[in-house]
């Protein structure tokens, strides 16, 4: 199956002279279309999942399936590759490069692979518009609202067309009507596409847009609802 | 490339900067090189410009110029012998001369007296006049330096401590010698002065200082074993023994050097800082998935856009400063000079920032990731 499969994952870190096992015996699967929330405290272990999941870190134990293509071999530079072409990142508003405008935010990702087509640049276009953007594209990211430059966070994050979506905090530093606006637009790019999504949040508010919720707690996933 | 350009053009004033110290760099990298061929055209130009293959010295000078004395009698039997077409005498000795039409302060004149065969290949071309001849062994050809503080064709001048009177026939040009304006004369002319002293001759036959050869593979080791006491040297040995010009080069290459390696180290630290202080964007880029090498392209294709613009604009900054220098400064611009200089130092920039950015594989991608702020 295609989406997104964790069997078994363990990770520990060494921490002095024990070991400390930040994700214990997880196991998740989320299939194409379906928009998950993994919810908990901060230290819980969700952003090590999201890494994991996101091809930044390798598992200590088990399978991490993306697509049918196990990670958890993959050297280095077979990881930063296949993060560009199979997953696409939705991160703080933060992460955006302040020297690029909101287009070339976008064709970035495409230059990263090689040569910008003018196809790349019409789906680029098309998905800003999509995202309410599409009047904003020379703008740069300090002339934008927060609301805004989370909706530029998501556009870079579906423009390499990955099956596979993961949302770091999204709604961090937004206020609520805005959260709002913003988680229903990952929904939408979700369904719409038939994209396997997972948001990391702390914001129990946002849970009403998913599809399944995930507790964490010290390393350990439950299935909340 | 596309990262480069994009945040040079956002962050203007930042790479105005840096490229200003770039250029300033390049600016004095250019000056000391114009000063450096500037002092050792004063030095040496005359060997400089003698085509020859091979040079015959005193044995035991090491090619120093001030040192030697060989028989002239060897450059009239050498010739058409192991591989010399042409073999030309030449002497030297420094005179004070005395213009009798020139009556401001400074009468007197520190001149290289060069003593040379008319028409063999060491003879300069004159710009004005007449080249030397045999018929006029007291007629000779002056440096254009000279000619500048008023002597001309046709003046009659002295030569101070004999009694030696010389006619002005002609003018050349770029022709100075151990830092002093150079007065070409027939070599019968100057033996008779520089070994008018009885026994000065060191008995040798039709003494002169050193004889320039020329022809196709030209066996030295032939030569140096078929004539008593003399050694061959090649052109550019010549030229090191010219007075001074070892010392002066050698000065000027040792700062040439250090500029080199500090513009490199101040590239280096720059970029340094630069990349440290985008670690956060480095490493959303990595998350993303761009590689090492995506990266580090971009930081090494803006040091060399950056690099080039500003030792571009150092070229043009030198051109315009060597337009104010003072008359007389021995400074002089040898363009392929500058060109290879240029390229030397874009190569030494690029290396800096290449050691810099060899820290960005060093950047986490997790960076981006569970950064709550």
């Amino acid at each position: 199956m295609t989406g997104l499969v964790l069997k078994n994952v363990t990770k520990s870190f060494k921490e002095g002279d024990s070991t400390v096992d930040a994700l214990k015996n997880v196991s998740l699967s989320v299939n194409p279309g379906e928009f998950i929330a993994i919810i908990g405290p901060s230290g819980s272990g969700k952003s090590t999942l999201l890494s994991i999941a996101g091809a930044l870190l390798q598992p200590s134990k088990g399978e991490v399936l993306v697509n049918d293509t196990n990670i958890g071999q993959m050297k280095e530079k077979e990881l930063s590759s296949f993060r560009l072409t199979d997953i696409g990142f939705i991160l703080q508003t933060s992460n955006l490069i302040p020297y690029l405008n909101v287009l070339d935010q976008l064709l970035l990702v495409c230059k990263m692979k090689g040569k910008v087509t003018a196809k790349e640049v019409k789906f680029a276009k098309a998905l800003l518009k999509d995202l309410g953007l599409g009047q904003k594209l020379s703008k740069f990211p300090n002339e934008l609202s927060g609301g805004e430059r989370q909706r530029v966070a998501i556009a870079r994050a579906f423009v390499n067309n990955s099956n596979v979506i993961l949302a770091d905090e999204p709604t961090a530093s937004l206020d609520s009507n805005r959260a709002f606006e913003v988680v229903k637009q990952i929904r939408y790019e979700v369904k719409e596409r038939n994209k396997a999504a997972v948001m990391v949040t702390h914001d129990e508010r946002m849970l009403e847009f998913c599809d399944k919720v995930y507790r964490m707690e010290d390393g350990v996933l439950t299935l909340e609802r | 490339m596309f990262l480069a350009i994009k945040e040079m053009k956002h962050s203007k004033t930042r790479f105005a900067m840096i490229g200003a110290i770039i250029m300033l760099i390049a600016w004095l990298v250019f000056i000391l090189s114009g000063l450096g061929n500037g002092l050792s055209t004063l030095a040496a130009a005359t060997m400089k410009n003698i085509d020859g293959d091979l040079f015959i010295y005193e044995e035991g000078s090491e090619g120093t110029m001030m040192k030697t004395k060989v028989s002239g009698a060897i450059a009239d039997d050498i010739e058409g012998k192991y591989g010399v077409k042409e073999a030309a005498k030449f002497g030297q000795s420094t005179i004070i001369v005395h213009n009798p039409k020139i009556t401001d302060s400074k009468v007197n004149e520190d001149v290289a007296f060069l003593g040379i065969e008319p028409g063999k290949f060491i003879e300069p071309k004159v710009i004005e006049g007449k080249q030397l001849s045999n018929d006029n062994l007291f007629g000779v050809v002056i440096d254009e330096s000279l000619a500048d503080k008023g002597y001309s064709i046709g003046d009659k001048f002295e030569v101070t401590s004999s009694d030696i009177t010389l006619e002005v026939v002609g003018i050349t040009k770029g022709e100075t010698f151990n830092h002093l304006p150079t007065v070409f004369v027939n070599v019968e002319t100057w033996q008779s002065y520089a070994f008018a002293a009885p026994g000065s001759d060191n008995g040798l036959e039709s003494p002169v200082a050193m004889i320039a050869l020329q022809g196709e593979n030209v066996d030295a080791d032939a030569i140096a074993s078929n004539y008593d006491a003399i050694e061959t040297v090649t052109k550019s040995d010549a030229i090191m023994g010219m007075p001074g010009y070892k010392e002066e080069s050698a000065t000027i290459y040792m700062m040439l050097a250090f500029l080199f390696a500090i513009s490199a180290v101040i590239i280096a630290v720059f970029f340094y800082v630069f990349i440290l202080q985008k670690t956060q964007q480095f490493g959303v880029m990595k998350a993303i998935g761009a590689s090492d090498r995506f990266i580090k392209n971009s930081i090494i294709s803006q040091v060399f856009v950056l690099s080039l613009g500003s030792i571009i604009a150092g070229i043009g900054l030198t051109y315009l400063t060597a337009l104010v220098f003072p008359e007389g400064m021995p400074f002089n611009l040898d363009f392929k000079m500058v060109l290879i200089y240029a390229v030397v130092l874009l190569i030494v920039s690029v290396l800096g920032s290449v050691i810099s950015a060899r820290q960005v594989t060093k950047i986490d991608p997790l960076t981006a990731i569970g950064r709550v702020e």
